[in-house]
């Protein structure tokens, strides 16, 4: 715990970074109850105002929506399913990863190909292809779809992490006191295998938002009438030359939230390679 | 021999790879939701016609015999007939999508690669002082942007602050990209931008393992000038792992290009791979996925046997290991 | 008279900073070395004989900071611009790393590696170069010096690479050489022959040499004089029989007579340890840096000490301590009573193992027919180079390989299957300890989680109070309080995680005990500590150990037999004292021939081994040593494989010579 205040200490951006990323899920948590606008509520009076107007802090779109309202509800969708993908495509990477790096020879080369080919297709072209087959996407779906996409990465991640522990002779040790492999996998070698996994979620998280924002403004994320910030983006990419704002502000928070999540990442994994 | 041999089980597991996704797509395809024929006749066809067209189509017959029959026609060079565009060969307008976005990617290429490997050596060799975090937190920031957020910043900064450019990349009915190389700009930057934070900071993490590693240290207190052994000794070793992930990534630049494609409004096989997918087209969805796959598939191919090529520890087998 | 200094180091400081606090890693060194000479520094790990060598270079890492002077034939290399530094690195003074592999570049030529150096210092031209490059591998005995020169590290031996290594700093004839662990990483037939070859280039081009080593041993073999360095400072230097012979600071005495050597056998003596171990050193520390660890400490100790003359060229920090004492190794010694040792049942029979690696056309033998027996209530010691096949035994015995073909006759059972075939009983028979104690232990669990787990695994002890007196109990014959209980491993020295992983094992009492170089990755002051434990524990619980490890004055003090392999086979087996006396395996006697010796006026016989052991993938139909036996008869040694000759019941060796050739009387 010192350590790491210490390691803050001498990265201001790592500080930036926590407080930006704060602030969004703040902004998510209670940032709704504060507003004084409705995401769907259309001011017919005031189309396309510009920021600071009419008490609409980040001006409207076409239809009179408060921006910065939806913009705040939109917080609150794309955190929750990043967070979800980040955790769900971790786990079952987890699971696969182990599985193929702790019993090797076979099972590890038929998983190690498999991956391979499904590696072959970019996970924004496979999520997006899945999901517009699929149609209409739910919450569920999205991050379903998500996290099947990125679970080839995470489970090479676990599997090198694995990897990196199998060798070493505390698990030799367990062998040959007779341990059952899930005690040895699960038991033995996850927890030392952590500091890498911890890494992986946080990067992850930031891929995950990455992901989520593009397929939303590919039009294939979650539906209207869910505020979507990436989906904002495409809405009023017609009408950037008149209102910039439309399109300027949710791609500003999609950027401040996503490289404040890559500051904190970056920051747990120098914290990780350290204590190593 | 040992190349030989590589060689071979490499080409063997393209191949592979190949066939397994083709049947991945198709499979894919085949459980989207909604009848193929109604698709095609529209909400008003009879039952009659609409059996009449899945004889014709094919659609009654076993997934395999119409997944050979798809695959042969494949293999033959003929993509089939748009479900959207009626009666139009799809030959007919993909390669032209195709040629529009290997010459976007390109650019692009021309662009981050000399840049972020340049960029990267740089942070590598002057890790932990100002220029070092200047790069790398540039780095990160736009490796964390997708491409359309930078494609918006962009947009806003060179076309509307400072109307240099043009906000969308149509080329104009009758003419050819040829005469509209302008538009080309934003959008390869704006994958620039992506793959410049992601390249720099893999080269500038290669650069410093090998500037930390021992025969690093031995070539300095040889007595060997700074300059010359970051070039003469460092660089190779440095460079090998960042132009395989170069090489790896074409298939990830060709994802991020529907982004790019969609929002500069580019024709290219991007924007049209998702029509095909918001029109339901299907023979078009899947010749846009294969290729995507395809191109994946060669540049790692390519990769990894420049990478045996270049590295001497696999090219030249050791006498005793 | 007096020679004129090549290098003198004036009150050398160097710290480290960490985010958390700041280390010392040098401080107040003064050393000189002069024209000519060779000194030799030894310490054990951490004890800052890297960083000097690297203060000396100028080429600290970027947390470390250096003050004080380094003068090289009068000018202080501290002081000298980047630019200037070039001119000294490798022409004037040159650096030979431990690790040669890693120190050379893997996607260059050694010819272009060597080439630059010449063409960079001499302006020499590329043909000009690649001349001197060819003679300077050589001046090394490398045989097939032009076609070295095109070929890349990765393709050559272990020992080829550290030779081309010092070649590579040769080339300019420098003034001073450097040496910092060059030979630790290899076997000790290649070290003998590359200390030679050090102290003849040496002469030829009087050079002066600084010799790094933690085996005084080695140093001895190579150094005029001796600067032993302690935490940072250097607390004693002398000539290499002073030091050896009239030790002053209690650190060399402790450190000399802790080594196992030559004629020191646990059934006489044992060793003297020094109780805990090196620490990391902060900037507050004053005082002698020994005083936690020294016997003969005083109150003075935290304030009157500095390196002092006492005799001629005789400098110590410490001239107190033995003032009035007779500088008696032995007499500090303890003995311990001989046990009478009667013959006892066998517990392991090994019959014809064989353990291959790899597929079909690259198989690796690394056991090739090996059958040998244990007794009950004895020590088996196991000794080869790297590559004999002495862990791959050690790994089937334990059942953590499963062997190709072969028996395994354990208390009458067959156990030649792995691990999960064998049954709780067996498991808890036979226990293993491995060579890096630090991995064997789970950094995730307590001290009494890891000693428990077996407790509850195997004896099915599911009470954890019980468990945890049983702990206590276990903790306390391995000399460690009830404070460990709770600490993690990453909390512990190696002596004592290694210390831990012996309780782990006895604490289910063992009847076989597999040590796979168990001190191997400790230092010298610790491993005594840890082989007397395992006397004791032997002695005590009447287990056997197979005893496996490179050292063979290791295994030579552990070991009631002792078993010499050389790829993959046995070349000889006996009781201890028939085994290192003639008559021997001609191996045997060229290993015990490149030991180096503690005592540096010993003088032994000379065997030189060329080359390295052969391709272990190829099938050998004869002899495995022939191709560098010194004593090799002619074709049959190549064609037939040698037969086993009894010397005694208990003693044999396989090869085709008489044993009058052997050594025997």
């Amino acid at each position: 715990m010192k350590t790491i205040l210490l390691h803050l200490k001498n990265n201001p951006l790592a500080i930036l970074g926590i407080m930006i990323l704060f602030l969004w899920i703040f902004a998510a948590l209670f940032g709704p109850a504060l507003l004084s606008y409705n995401y769907t509520e259309m001011d017919m009076e005031h189309q396309m105002t510009t920021p600071g107007e009419y008490g609409h802090l980040l001006g409207t779109d076409a239809l009179g929506r408060d921006v910065f309202a939806r913009i705040i509800y939109g917080s609150r969708s794309i955190l929750t399913v990043a967070l979800m993908t980040s955790l769900v495509s971790s786990i079952v990477g987890i699971l696969i990863g182990f599985t193929a790096g702790y019993f090797g020879s076979l099972v590890d080369t038929f998983f190690l190909r498999a991956m391979d080919i499904l590696m072959a297709i970019p996970p924004l072209v496979l999520s997006m292809v899945v999901l517009g087959i699929l149609g209409d996407s739910s919450f569920l779906s999205l991050t379903l779809i998500v996290s099947i996409a990125f679970t080839p990465a995470t489970a090479r991640v676990a599997r090198g992490a694995l990897l990196s522990c199998k060798g070493s002779e505390y698990v030799d040790a367990a062998r040959i006191r007779g341990e059952s492999h899930f005690i040895i996998m699960f038991v033995e070698i996850l927890p030392n295998t952590i500091g890498p996994i911890i890494v992986e979620i946080t990067a992850r998280f930031a891929y995950s938002i990455m992901m989520i924002a593009s397929l939303g403004f590919l039009g294939v994320g979650l539906q209207p009438p869910t505020p979507d910030w990436g989906m904002m983006v495409i809405e009023n990419k017609s009408i950037i030359r008149a209102a910039s704002w439309t399109v300027l502000y949710p791609s500003l928070a999609i950027a401040s939230l996503v490289i404040a999540v890559s500051l904190f990442s970056d920051f747990v994994s120098k914290v990780m390679i350290h204590e190593k | 021999m040992n190349l030989f041999k590589r060689f071979s089980q490499r080409l063997g597991f393209m191949i592979l790879t190949l066939v397994v996704m083709s049947f991945l797509i198709f499979l894919l395809v085949e459980i989207m939701p909604g009848d193929v024929a109604q698709t095609v006749l529209g909400q008003s066809a009879t039952p009659e016609s609409l059996a009449a067209l899945r004889e014709s189509m094919g659609l009654n017959d076993p997934l395999m015999v119409r997944y050979g029959h798809w695959a042969g026609k494949f293999i033959r060079g003929d993509l089939g007939e748009s479900l959207y565009m009626r009666g139009i060969q799809i030959n007919t307008i993909f390669w032209r999508k195709v040629g529009h976005s290997i010459i976007l990617a390109l650019t692009a290429l021309i662009f981050y690669v000399p840049l972020s490997l340049f960029f990267g050596v740089f942070a590598g060799v002057k890790a932990g002082k100002l220029p070092d975090s200047i790069i790398s937190f540039f780095g990160l920031a736009t490796m964390a942007l997708p491409e359309f957020v930078s494609g918006i910043i962009l947009i806003t900064l060179f076309a509307i602050k400072i109307p240099l450019l043009p906000i969308t990349s149509i080329i104009p009915i009758g003419e050819t990209l040829w005469e509209n190389l302008n538009i080309l700009i934003l959008p390869a930057l704006s994958i620039t931008l992506v793959m410049f934070g992601y390249v720099s900071r893999m080269q500038r993490s290669s650069m410093l393992t090998v500037m930390n590693s021992d025969y690093i240290r031995a070539a300095i207190l040889k007595g060997m000038p700074r300059g010359y052994v970051i070039f003469r000794h460092a660089l190779k070793n440095a460079l090998l792992p960042t132009i395989t992930i170069i090489g790896m990534n074409m298939g990830w630049l060709f994802g991020g290009l529907i982004v790019v494609e969609t929002l500069f409004g580019f024709p290219g096989l991007g924007s049209l791979t998702l029509s095909a997918i918001k029109t339901r087209d299907v023979p078009l969805l899947e010749a846009s996925v294969l290729f995507i796959t395809f191109i994946f598939v060669v540049s790692t191919f390519i990769t990894d046997m420049m990478y045996l090529f270049l590295n001497p520890r696999i090219r030249f087998k050791g006498s005793d290991s | 008279m007096k020679n004129k200094s090549i290098l003198e180091i004036k009150n050398l400081d160097v710290e480290y900073s960490t985010l958390t606090d700041k280390v010392v890693a040098l401080k107040d060194i003064n050393i000189t070395v002069e024209e000519g000479e060779s000194l030799g520094i030894i310490g054990e790990s951490g004890c800052g004989k890297s960083t000097l060598s690297y203060a000396i270079m100028d080429y600290l890492p970027s947390n470390g900071l250096s003050n004080g002077k380094i003068l090289f034939k009068g000018e202080n290399l501290l002081e000298k611009s980047p630019k200037e530094q070039t001119k000294y690195r490798g022409d004037r003074i040159a650096m030979v790393y431990q690790n040669p592999y890693s120190s050379l570049n893997p996607s260059l030529t050694i010819g272009f590696q060597l080439d630059e150096v010449t063409m960079f210092h001499r302006g020499f031209s590329r043909k000009e170069a690649r001349n001197a490059s060819i003679e300077a591998l050589k001046d090394l005995y490398l045989g097939d010096a032009a076609g070295i020169v095109r070929r890349y590290p990765h393709q050559i031996s272990g020992g080829m690479q550290q030779r081309i290594c010092i070649a590579m700093a040769l080339l300019c004839k420098p003034d001073l050489l450097i040496l910092d662990e060059p030979t630790t990483a290899l076997d000790v037939t290649t070290e003998v022959v590359i200390l030679d070859i050090i102290s003849e280039l040496k002469k030829k081009y009087n050079m002066s040499l600084i010799y790094i080593s933690h085996d005084i041993g080695v140093i001895n073999k190579v150094s005029d004089r001796i600067a032993v360095m302690y935490r940072g400072e250097v607390v004693e230097t002398g000539s290499q029989h002073t030091i050896y012979k009239h030790p002053e600071h209690p650190y060399t005495r402790a450190l000399i007579n802790c080594m196992p050597r030559s004629g020191i056998v646990k059934e006489e003596v044992r060793l003297n340890a020094i109780p805990g171990y090196v620490a990391k050193r902060s900037a507050a520390e004053t005082g002698c840096p020994f005083v936690s660890r020294c016997e003969k400490k005083t109150l003075i100790c935290q304030e009157n000490y500095g390196l002092k003359e006492s005799k001629a060229n005789h400098f110590s920090s410490c001239s107190r301590a033995y003032a009035e004492d007779v500088p008696d190794k032995e007499r500090t010694r303890l003995k311990i009573p001989l046990e009478n040792n009667v013959k006892e049942e066998n517990i392991l029979s090994i019959k014809d193992l064989y353990k291959y690696y790899g597929g079909p056309g690259k198989k690796v033998r690394a056991l090739d027919g090996v059958s040998v027996s244990l007794e009950r209530n004895s020590v088996l010691g196991v000794v080869g180079e790297s590559g004999c096949g002495k862990s791959t035994m050690g790994l089937t015995v334990s059942g953590l390989l499963k062997p190709t073909k072969g028996q395994l006759i354990f208390d009458g059972i067959d156990i030649a299957v792995s691990w999960r075939k064998r049954t709780p009983e067996i498991l808890k028979n036979i226990q293993l300890i491995f060579q890096n104690p630090g991995r064997s232990l789970n950094p995730s669990f307590t001290i009494e989680t890891i000693i428990g787990r077996p407790m509850k695994k195997l004896l099915g002890i599911k009470s954890k109070t019980e468990r945890r007196k049983m702990v206590i109990d276990i903790l306390k014959k391995v000399d460690l309080g009830e404070e460990y209980l709770s600490r993690k491993a990453s909390q512990l020295s190696g002596g004592e995680m290694q210390r831990v992983a012996l309780a782990r094992a006895f604490s289910i009492s063992p009847d076989l005990l597999v040590c796979d170089e168990p001190t191997s990755a400790l230092d010298v002051s610790v491993q005594a500590s840890v082989l007397n434990l395992l006397g004791e524990l032997q002695q005590e619980s009447k287990a056997s150990y197979i005893f496996i490890s490179h050292d063979l004055n290791v295994i030579n003090y552990i070991s009631d037999y002792i078993m010499v392999m050389y790829l993959g086979r046995i070349c000889e087996y006996g009781r201890k004292d028939e085994v290192v006396g003639p008559p021997y395996h001609p191996y045997t006697e060229a290993l015990i021939s490149a030991v180096p010796d503690v005592d540096p006026d010993s003088a032994k016989q000379q065997i030189r081994l060329e080359g390295s052991p052969p391709n272990p993938t190829k099938k050998i139909k004869g002899c495995p040593f022939e191709g560098r036996c010194h004593k090799k008869i002619g074709k049959i040694c190549e064609t037939t494989a040698p037969p086993k000759v009894y010397f005694s019941d208990d003693h044999f060796v396989f090869c085709h010579l008489s044993p009058g050739k052997l050594g025997a009387k």
